[in-house]
């Protein structure tokens, strides 16, 4: 089984965030991609694969071309990560109050 | 501190938190492994501490154990000024002291960087918490703090922002 990427790892890439920000828009066959990037349709295909195996994006076959369409939800996922270690600081402060409490 | 981090902080998790009690007692809650045993880890799974090396580079491994369940979590010490400034890089562990991802999440990062500011006034001292994800590049943090104009509230409302903005 291959490992999933991380989604940090995958929107580190300047070119990738911006293939996300267009696809967002509408889905994009892999050559308006590469032609909005002006970049070889095999370099899209790897940045759109990197994008795919995170979960970022999604390809669907219509006819002969395949489209990629953004899949927004993962970067919330990736949002996530504030609100839960905000809690676990709350809870810590929280704890350390108390203790500090005690030791009057 | 260099300059990456620098980028970092104006994207990250800030919390401020005030305490009764002087800025010495409050920094030596942090920096001695009894004091810790006593208040750290998560809410209702007291810790044991395996390592403690209070120092820049220094490590505490400790174990939090509640109904069968253990888990492992790790600081390795940054920058210490004694009572004024402590930053650690802390994740989640195994037993020999390894990072491994979050339990919980696989969207979690894997480790996050802490600078604890610890400042006096009239004997109540505050802390103000900074932390974000080591693995996030420059420019994915730059990323984050395009999309709004307020840092402070973090990436999760930047990240509802961006999805808005990329939706249009």
């Amino acid at each position: 089984m291959i490992a999933r990427r991380d989604v940090f790892q995958a929107i580190a890439d300047p070119t990738r965030r911006g293939i996300i920000q267009a696809v967002a828009q509408q889905s994009l066959n892999l050559n308006a991609i590469a032609d909005k990037f002006d970049m070889s349709r095999q370099a899209v295909s790897l940045h759109v694969k990197i994008l795919q195996e995170c979960g970022l994006v999604v390809i669907t076959q219509q006819g002969r071309e395949r489209y990629c369409e953004a899949k927004l939800s993962q970067l919330k996922e990736v949002s996530n990560w504030v609100d839960q270690y905000r809690q676990f600081w709350n809870d810590q402060f929280n704890s350390l109050d108390r203790y500090l409490d005690k030791l009057h | 501190m260099d300059n990456t981090n620098q980028h970092s902080a104006n994207a990250a998790l800030v919390i401020t938190r005030e305490f009764n009690a002087p800025q010495q007692k409050v920094f030596n809650a942090f920096a001695e492994a009894e004091a810790l045993a006593e208040w750290w880890g998560p809410p209702g799974f007291p810790i044991t501490v395996v390592a403690f090396n209070f120092r820049p580079g220094g490590v505490f491994h400790y174990k939090a154990s509640m109904q069968g369940q253990t888990a492992w979590g790790r600081f390795v010490y940054g920058q210490i000024s004694r009572y004024d400034l402590l930053e650690f890089t802390s994740s989640f562990s195994n037993g020999q002291g390894g990072v491994v991802r979050a339990p919980f999440s696989d969207k979690f990062p894997m480790e996050i960087f802490n600078r604890l500011e610890f400042k006096e006034q009239d004997g109540k001292t505050t802390i103000t918490l900074t932390g974000y994800p080591v693995n996030a590049t420059e420019e994915e943090m730059q990323f984050y703090a395009s999309m709004t104009g307020n840092m402070q509230q973090g990436f999760a409302g930047t990240l509802a922002q961006l999805e808005k903005y990329l939706l249009g």
